[in-house]
Parts: C-alpha cells; sequence; structure tokens
C-alpha cells in the first residue's frame, strides 16, 4: 500500500492565510497526524451487513476519533416527480444515479486535506436533503460505507482499503426489510416492490461487479470473525506506520534547527528576582497546593500581559478630565483565547485578570500512550473566530512541540490567520520552540522560561491536583 | 503654560514589527534620576493608560483597568526586594537553582486615592500588612498636613511599598516618607509605587530622597495653574471611588 503522506499537500482553508502563501516555500515541511485519514471503503449489497461490520470495525479498533460515513448523507435532492415516485416507491435508489458522487468526492477529498468538511443530511422521509449539515473533523480513521462504495474510481483512489462485503440474497432482503420498517417509516409492500424493481436488478449490474476492485471480500459479514480480525489488524498496522512517518517527520524538523537561534518572535520573560523567585516557588516538589495555585496565577498574568504585546494596535486620541488630549492607542480588534485542554486551563485564571470577558475556545489534544502522537478529541471554538484580531492560544507547558503544532494547525484550518496567533506558555524546550516556528514562522510565542528538553506535564497535575 | 513640555512620541510594538508596522503614540518623558524605573512603554501599557486617561471611560472599567497597571507596578517594585539563591527539588525530580524572596514587607497607602492600589498589591502579596496615613492641604497656609496614620508596630524592620497613584507637587508624598522615617523606616528600604507623575514631583521628591527608589507607569507632560498633571488622567480617588 503506498503511503500518501505528502508532507505539503495541505492547502489553507478558503480566504483563511493568504500571508502564509508566500512563505510555504521557507517553511519546514510538516503534515499533521490527521492530514492523512486513513479511509476504508465498504460496498455490498443492500442488507448484507455493511454498517455492522462498520460499527464492529470501530469497536474493534477501539480508537478515538474514527468516523462512519454513510453514503445515504450523499442521495441527490429529488425533484417534484422523482419525489412523488419515490412516495409509491417506484424511484429508483439503487442506481449509482441517486448519489451525488461529485459532492462525496469534494468532502472527501476535504478530509483528506485534514480540512473539516460538511456533510449533507438526507431525509428519508421528505426524500430531500436537509439545511442543515454535520461538520466532520480531522478523524484518524474515515468508514465509507454504502452500496456504491467502490464503484467511482474518484473515490477508489482516495481509498486505504477497499471491502465487499457478500450475503446471500433472502438474509438481504429479510434484513432490508426489517431495516426500512423501523428506521425509513416505510411499509412491507412497497419495500418489496422496489426489491424487485430496483434492488436486485441493480445489484446485479453496479454492485456485484464492485468485488473485482476489493482488496477483501468478507464473506456472512460480522459472523466472520476471522475476516474481522483480519480488517482490523491492516488499519492498525497502516496508522502505525503513519505515526512512524509523522515522528520522523518530527525528528527531521528537529535536526534541521538544533544549532539555530530561537525566532525573533518568541519572546522569553525576563528573569526578574520576582520572576525567579516564583518559578522557584513553583518548581518546589513541597510548595502547598494554596500557594503553588496563588503563584502561578499571578505569574499566569503576567503571561497574558506580556502576551498582549503582540496584539495589532491603533493610534487613538483620548481627552482626558482634563480636557487635553492624548496620544495613545487601543487594540485593532477583539481579542480571543484557546486554551488546549487541559494544560491551558491552568493559565485561564491569568487570562481574566487581564480580559474578564474573553471569549474562549477549548480543545482538547491528548498523546496517544502507545504511540506519543497527539490526537484531537474535543473541540469547540468561538463562531466568528476568524474575525479575531488577535487569539491567544494557552498551554501549560510545551516539550516536543507535537500537541502546541497541532493545535495551531486546527486553528489555521478554522481560518486563524497564523500571524494572529499568540502561543502562550508557562514552559517550553527549546526544540519544541524550534519545530513550531519552523513550521509555522509568523506565529508570536510567549513563554515564562526555557527548559532544556523533554518533561512530563507536571504542571497541570500540581494545579489542579490531581 | 510654561511647565507643560510636549510629550515624546514613539512608534510601539515587538522588535519584530518593521516600523511601519507599529503605531506612534505619546510616551513617558524620560528622567535623569537613577533611583526613579519608569515601567516599559509598551503598546498594552499605553492602552491601558488610554482608557484611565479618557473622561468618557466608566468607573467599572476604570477601577478594572487602573488594577491592571498597579499589578505591573507592583511587579516591578517587587523586584528591589532582596532574594538569595535556593535550590529546590521539582515534581519530576530534577533540581531547580532558584532565588527565594528576602525581608518582610508592607504597604502603607496615602489616603484616599492610594487605597485604590491596595487591591493590586493583595494580588501579588497575599494577606500583606498595610497601613495608612491621611494627608490633606491645609486651607489656610495650603502646604499639606498629616491627619492621620495607622502603621504596623515593627514597620521599621520592614521594606515598606508606599503607594499613590498621583504624583503631581510631590508635597504628600514626601510628608508621608518623613512620616515613615520618623518611624525609623530608613530611606533605602522604601518603594513608592505610582501611577502617573508630572517631572516637578518626581524631580521635587527624587532630590529630597536621593536613596528612595520610585516605580512610576508614566511621567506627564507637566502641571496646569490648578497643580493638576497634564494631560493626566482627572481626580483618580474620585473616578475610582465615587464618580
Amino acid at each position: 500500500m503506498p503511503s500518501s503522506m505528502a508532507a505539503d499537500s495541505r492547502t489553507p482553508v478558503n480566504g483563511a492565510a493568504s500571508e502564509t502563501d508566500g512563505t510555504i516555500a521557507t517553511r519546514a515541511h510538516y503534515a499533521p497526524p490527521w492530514a492523512d485519514v486513513s479511509i476504508i471503503g465498504i460496498a455490498g449489497s443492500s442488507g448484507s451487513g455493511k454498517s455492522t461490520l462498520s460499527h464492529a470495525i470501530v469497536n474493534k479498533l477501539n480508537l478515538p476519533w474514527v468516523v462512519i460515513l454513510s453514503m445515504d448523507s450523499f442521495y441527490k435532492s429529488l425533484d417534484e416527480e422523482s419525489s412523488r415516485k419515490a412516495f409509491r416507491s417506484e424511484y429508483d435508489f439503487d442506481a449509482p444515479d441517486a448519489i451525488d458522487f461529485d459532492v462525496l468526492v469534494d468532502r472527501l477529498r476535504d478530509l483528506k486535506a485534514g480540512k473539516r468538511a460538511e456533510i449533507p443530511v438526507y431525509s428519508f422521509e421528505k426524500h430531500a436533503r436537509l439545511e442543515r449539515t454535520t461538520s466532520i473533523y480531522s478523524p484518524h480513521v474515515l468508514i465509507l460505507e454504502g452500496i456504491f462504495a467502490l464503484y467511482d474510481p474518484r473515490v477508489l483512489d482516495l481509498l486505504d482499503m477497499k471491502i465487499f462485503c457478500e450475503a446471500d440474497g433472502d438474509t438481504c432482503l429479510s434484513r432490508r426489510i426489517l431495516r426500512d420498517q423501523r428506521d425509513r417509516g416505510r411499509d412491507i409492500e412497497g419495500i418489496i416492490k422496489q426489491w424487485f424493481a430496483f434492488v436486485k436488478p441493480n445489484f446485479e449490474k453496479y454492485v456485484d461487479p464492485q468485488r473485482k476492485v476489493a482488496d477483501i471480500i468478507v464473506p456472512r459479514g460480522v459472523e466472520n470473525h476471522v475476516a474481522m480480525s483480519m480488517v482490523v489488524q491492516f488499519i492498525q498496522q497502516k496508522l502505525l506506520e503513519k505515526s512512524t512517518h509523522h515522528r520522523a517527520a518530527l525528528t527531521r524538523l528537529e535536526l534541521e534547527v538544533q544549532s539555530e537561534r530561537l525566532s525573533p518572535r518568541v519572546t522569553i520573560m525576563n528573569q526578574t528576582s520576582q520572576m525567579q523567585g516564583m518559578n522557584t516557588i513553583i518548581h518546589d516538589i513541597d510548595t502547598s497546593s494554596e500557594d503553588f495555585i496563588f503563584y502561578f496565577d499571578r505569574l499566569s498574568a503576567l503571561l497574558v500581559e506580556q502576551a498582549l504585546n503582540n496584539i495589532p494596535f491603533v493610534p487613538v486620541e483620548i481627552t482626558t478630565p482634563q480636557a487635553c488630549t492624548y496620544a495613545g492607542l487601543r487594540p485593532r480588534g477583539e481579542v480571543s483565547a484557546v486554551i488546549v485542554l487541559r494544560g491551558g486551563a491552568t493559565l485561564e485564571a491569568g487570562l481574566h485578570r487581564c480580559i474578564t470577558d474573553c471569549k474562549t475556545g477549548r480543545m482538547l489534544i491528548q498523546s496517544n500512550v502507545r504511540t506519543g502522537e497527539p490526537e484531537l478529541h474535543y473541540l469547540v471554538l468561538p463562531p466568528d473566530i476568524h474575525r479575531h484580531e488577535a487569539v491567544l492560544l494557552l498551554d501549560a507547558q510545551m516539550s516536543s512541540g507535537g500537541s502546541a503544532l497541532m493545535a495551531v494547525q486546527v486553528l489555521v484550518d478554522h481560518g486563524v490567520r497564523v500571524d494572529r496567533i499568540v502561543l502562550v506558555t508557562y514552559s517550553a524546550g527549546r526544540m519544541g520552540l524550534h519545530r513550531l516556528t519552523k513550521v509555522f514562522p509568523d506565529i508570536s510565542v510567549v513563554v515564562g522560561q526555557v527548559v532544556p528538553d523533554i518533561e512530563e506535564r507536571w504542571v497541570e497535575k500540581k494545579y489542579f491536583r490531581c | 503654560m510654561s511647565n507643560v513640555k510636549p510629550a515624546p512620541t514613539q512608534c510601539l510594538g515587538p522588535v519584530y514589527r518593521s516600523e511601519s508596522q507599529k503605531p506612534t503614540a505619546a510616551v513617558s518623558t524620560g528622567v535623569e534620576f537613577d533611583t526613579v524605573t519608569i515601567l516599559p512603554q509598551t503598546p498594552q501599557l499605553i492602552a491601558l493608560l488610554s482608557i484611565i486617561r479618557d473622561k468618557s471611560t466608566q468607573r467599572g472599567d476604570f477601577i478594572f483597568y487602573s488594577n491592571r497597571i498597579i499589578r505591573l507596578l507592583v511587579e516591578e517594585g517587587l523586584n528591589h526586594l532582596p532574594t538569595v539563591e535556593h535550590t529546590v527539588t521539582t515534581p519530576v525530580g530534577r533540581p531547580y537553582d532558584g532565588l527565594s524572596f528576602q525581608g518582610k514587607i508592607c504597604g502603607v497607602s496615602i489616603m484616599r486615592a492610594g487605597e485604590a492600589m491596595e487591591q493590586g498589591l493583595r494580588e501579588c502579596c497575599r494577606s500583606v500588612r498595610i497601613g495608612k496615613i491621611l494627608i490633606q492641604r491645609d486651607e489656610e497656609s495650603a502646604q499639606p498636613k498629616l491627619f492621620y496614620d495607622k502603621l504596623p508596630e515593627d514597620i521599621a524592620d520592614r521594606w515598606v511599598l508606599l503607594l499613590d497613584p498621583m504624583l503631581a507637587t510631590g508635597g504628600s508624598a514626601i510628608m508621608a516618607v518623613d512620616v515613615l522615617k520618623a518611624r525609623g523606616v530608613p530611606e533605602e528600604r522604601i518603594l513608592f509605587l505610582n501611577v502617573l507623575a508630572s517631572p516637578q514631583g518626581i524631580q521635587n521628591f527624587a532630590t529630597k530622597f536621593p536613596k528612595l527608589r520610585v516605580v512610576t507607569a508614566f511621567v506627564d507632560q507637566g502641571l496646569d495653574e490648578k497643580n493638576y498633571i497634564i494631560p493626566g488622567l482627572g481626580d483618580f480617588g474620585d473616578r475610582y471611588y465615587t464618580m
């Protein structure tokens, strides 16, 4: 299986980063892990157990961020005549023509590029696409299931694994009757009429031939444990390969930059005597929780004050109560923050001492215990974040830079310009700082102190006392 | 107004931005005394000062933003206190060569505006002792007069952070220092924390007490005929407490 690890295959979101375009040539190459989602296609006759197999794979894989995408979402909206036919069960839903492959290919390509994709929602009761869409964002593994999952050559190009589900025709029909009655509000007569008019002939004409392009043909669906384990093992192997590639890319970045000076956009807090004294209390294993939290909050307020020097200002003429004018400054626009959980939440008290009502997004990034690779588990951002003049990205500690890279990339994917991001962190290693500024040269960074090398995340443990 | 100098201006912003990318603003007048520290004129500090100077700023914002400046003053002031080297073990088991704070401190606020700085002091120094001094202008002589003081008993053994946000002529601040010195506090153990000063006030104060450290956020252009700081921010106490 050829690896699709194309280091610079990512393109900025629309309107997001015209400024960064110019710097792409000098940027270090780094592909975030999710830019390389594994897509698995599962095709097979209606009722052959595709979705049951998909769910079984998800359960067996036991990974966060595995998404099942049903091709049912990509049914075309019906015009009036077709719609009338559909309500009489005379419309052919089981021909490739009923599927909007163009939209499907677009969305799959977005996901493959690590971008967020808006998935249409199809109503079987109304036979139409609904206004709302479902957002899917950077999964590790995407399972595409549908009778025509292996039909369109453009889709086939994007698939890492092609599975064809096989089942006995009678089994298929009985499963279909049960499902359509239960989930799609149809009557038995209509279901049977559809089966013999469309489903069966279409199966022979379009569905069955897909077995020729499949990597694996799974007979008897979920009951087939051997096939299931093979599929799961294959996916796990594939993920391990990608993770190795990802970490190798990080190491390469490190070698490239070890000897260089830090970017001028990295501000390390002045090590004044108060700063050193507070750092000493914070680092002392014997410091009580009350003291730790007090001094950490005090220090984080100073970090945020420093970070706010990196936001854009504009001149403003002030009139004082003495009726004199003063040529001052004001922030050019809104400043918001994004907390990288859990560590970043330790800086929130400091943030609110400086901006009480700061809009705050949150994302949970966790390192995979097995691979050490960062994974995005949860994300909520202010909806207008791409319009904010500055976004403070808060995390307590940065060592390898893996999670910071991911966090910045997530913001970029949501339309935030890199030169508007200010990463604020209590401590960082030189390696992580180099990696981050090499990949995103326009980012500003404010660091409490530079620590020699990789350190476990002890600050959040001490701050939250668990 | 001959004693009002034009304000110096400067492009403000981080070093990595070019001059053309940095907005220009009026910054603090410089002073010639080594004992006087003016906070770094960062764009953020100027923006905070712009808010509290603005006559249309409401009291809630005035309190919040002046408090942010006061915290920066306290943080800077505390850097002048003594420390000793101190090595600790970190939660991940490595040794950390740091510093430990030395010397007991207390705050003394010059009533009423100085009391507005107590919250900022407490946010940096929990459970700090705070004394108070009330000085008012005598209506007959127009000279400052001591009305009241309540100070920690052991103040002579402490470092004193003297709080007054406005330093116009320096009359009451000078009197407050005299009170502290009479209680046995040596000049070199007093730190005067101030938001806005006039060049004349700094001149008077720093000449009178050559060993006393002053930390201020901004030295303004001068004084008007009523001895108000120009361009100033109005009456700090009124804006913080009653307006």
